[in-house]
């Protein structure tokens, strides 16, 4: 037993693997509490798409180089969140459209400059990620990542939890408020740009989002949602990737679907706030009513 | 003798081309309950946020006190409308109740024994310290309401801007908010409310500010809402 679990590790590659998605896991698990809580689910999704046309524009001009291809996606992140925040502020257009609408265009852009590449294997790489192609690079960026957004969260806190919560309160009291929305996106861009090569573009987001759902179907208080739901993002990695190593399944998506049933367990059994205790409770109603009703 | 603690002159604001607030010169007394009364699109909530500072005047000014808006920050508490919360987030009554210490402190100042002395004092003034630990979505609509008012209460503020308060609220509930309101008054402190039900301010409040872009009466409730004074200035109320 001990053996089938540890064997992946004994090659260096899925040791950096492992350590790339325990980080990420960190971070995309905190990061992910705040999207859902704000319902920015969908525009992290955008974001992730996003990053295609830096990709293709850095490697166009740069060939296959690591650092640029990953500071490509970050500009072509970041310039979606600042572009869809300008033109929500300045049209009459409202952020969701604003997102959706650039970063359309973004992944459209990164698709036409990616099929002008003379590999095409890049292009699923990117889309898919792909663990053994993850390096002292990733790691590296992984942890400054997951350092920076840990960072934030414990000195920016309160800042964070008043702009989740009750965005006006926090600028009618003297709070940085656009700021710390888009300090929020920031941190997501760089998250996502450090999850690429494991994870890809199409499924980094699915390390934010699942962890922060199954925490919230938990979870009455923020501090222990935020914890849930990191560690529920380092588990779910972990064990996707020993799943992936000995099924021979992409690991990006097997680390996606193990936090997928997570997500689907809590959401039928969570006590309070599941399926199950959901029927059972207007099933006792609906009994109550009959009695007082004889 | 009571002195005015919000002193608004030639008061304009401006969305675009077209004036939400026109020319609104009054003052509003300290611990007086002040309901800003008047149809929709009036400007109510406008003038509200002026007097919040969150809106750039045309012309004219507010004053707090001595101070500009913005230098009166800690002075001023916002009640939201409660289609503005969230009910579901993650985060009991009285984690709420600390937000209001979260602006002085600031990020890195830590909880002092006076910060979580006004928190506690603040929930039991609204009776909440039993519920301290509940989530917010259990609690009934009054005491949703209550757990804003300790949050702004944990401020230390003196005025309070209430947006639309009984807005939602049942029965019950209303009466419970109308009486803490009521008590406050007699603790000297400020309360301007945008009120929809005429009725419901006249039972409540001891002042109104009756706006429509332009400020068409202001003074004590009685003589604002008296029928010949409605007569001439807003008829469409004595229709209710």
């Amino acid at each position: 037993m001990i053996d089938f679990l540890l064997e992946p590790f004994r090659y260096e590659f899925m040791q950096r693997g492992l350590l790339v998605a325990v980080l990420l896991g960190l971070s995309g698990g905190l990061l992910g509490c705040i999207l859902v809580l704000r319902r920015l689910a969908l525009m992290g999704d955008a974001l992730s798409h996003s990053l295609l046309p830096g990709i293709g524009v850095a490697y166009l001009l740069f060939g296959p180089s690591l650092p640029a291809l990953l500071l490509g996606a970050l500009l072509a992140g970041l310039l979606t969140a600042l572009g869809s925040g300008l033109v929500s502020r300045l049209t009459r257009i409202k952020e969701d459209a604003a997102f959706g609408s650039i970063f359309l265009v973004f992944f459209a852009a990164g698709v036409v400059l990616v099929s002008k590449l003379p590999t095409r294997i890049d292009l699923m790489h990117f889309l898919f990620g792909n663990i053994l192609g993850v390096g002292r690079t990733d790691v590296a960026l992984a942890g400054a990542a997951a350092g920076l957004t840990l960072t934030v969260f414990v000195v920016f806190y309160r800042s964070i939890v008043l702009e989740t919560f009750d965005p006006i309160f926090h600028r009618a009291t003297g709070g940085w408020g656009g700021l710390t929305h888009l300090g929020i996106l920031a941190l997501c861009v760089v998250n996502l740009v450090a999850a690429l090569q494991a994870m890809g573009i199409v499924l980094s987001l699915g390390l934010f989002l699942l962890p922060a759902v199954t925490a919230y179907l938990w979870c009455d208080r923020l501090p222990t949602m935020l914890a849930v739901s990191a560690a529920t993002a380092v588990v779910g990695s972990v064990v996707g990737i020993i799943v992936s190593y000995h099924a021979g399944l992409p690991s990006g998506a097997t680390i996606v679907l193990s936090l997928g049933v997570c997500f689907l367990v809590s959401a039928l059994v969570s006590p309070r706030y599941g399926v199950i205790a959901r029927l059972l409770r207007t099933r006792r109603e609906g009994k109550a009513v009959r009695h007082t009703a004889e | 003798m009571s002195h005015d603690i919000i002193r608004l002159q030639d008061v304009t604001v401006a969305y675009g081309r077209r004036l939400a607030v026109e020319g609104v010169t009054t003052q509003i007394h300290c611990g007086s309950l002040t309901a800003i009364l008047g149809p929709n699109g009036a400007g109510k909530s406008t003038l509200l946020r002026a007097i919040l500072g969150w809106m750039p005047l045309t012309r004219g000014e507010i004053r707090i006190g001595d101070s500009h808006p913005q230098h009166a920050l800690p002075r001023l508490a916002y009640l939201p409308q409660r289609l503005d919360i969230d009910w579901d987030f993650p985060i009991t009554v009285r984690g709420v109740v600390e937000q209001g210490r979260y602006p002085a402190l600031g990020n890195c100042r830590r909880f002092a024994a006076a910060d979580h002395a006004l928190v506690e004092r603040s929930l039991a003034e609204m009776k909440l310290t039993e519920l301290q630990d509940r989530q917010i979505r259990t609690l009934s609509g009054g005491q949703q309401q209550r757990v804003f008012l300790a949050r702004a209460l944990a401020q230390g503020a003196d005025i309070f801007l209430l947006d639309e308060p009984f807005a939602g609220l049942d029965a019950p509930a209303t009466a419970e908010l109308a009486a803490v309101l009521r008590s406050w008054e007699k603790q000297h402190r400020t309360v301007v409310a945008v009120i929809h039900d005429f009725a419901l301010a006249r039972r409540t409040f001891s002042h109104a500010l009756l706006l429509s872009t332009r400020l068409l009466a202001a003074g004590p409730i009685s003589e604002v809402l008296a029928p010949e004074q409605l007569k001439t200035t807003y008829p469409a109320a004595l229709d209710d």
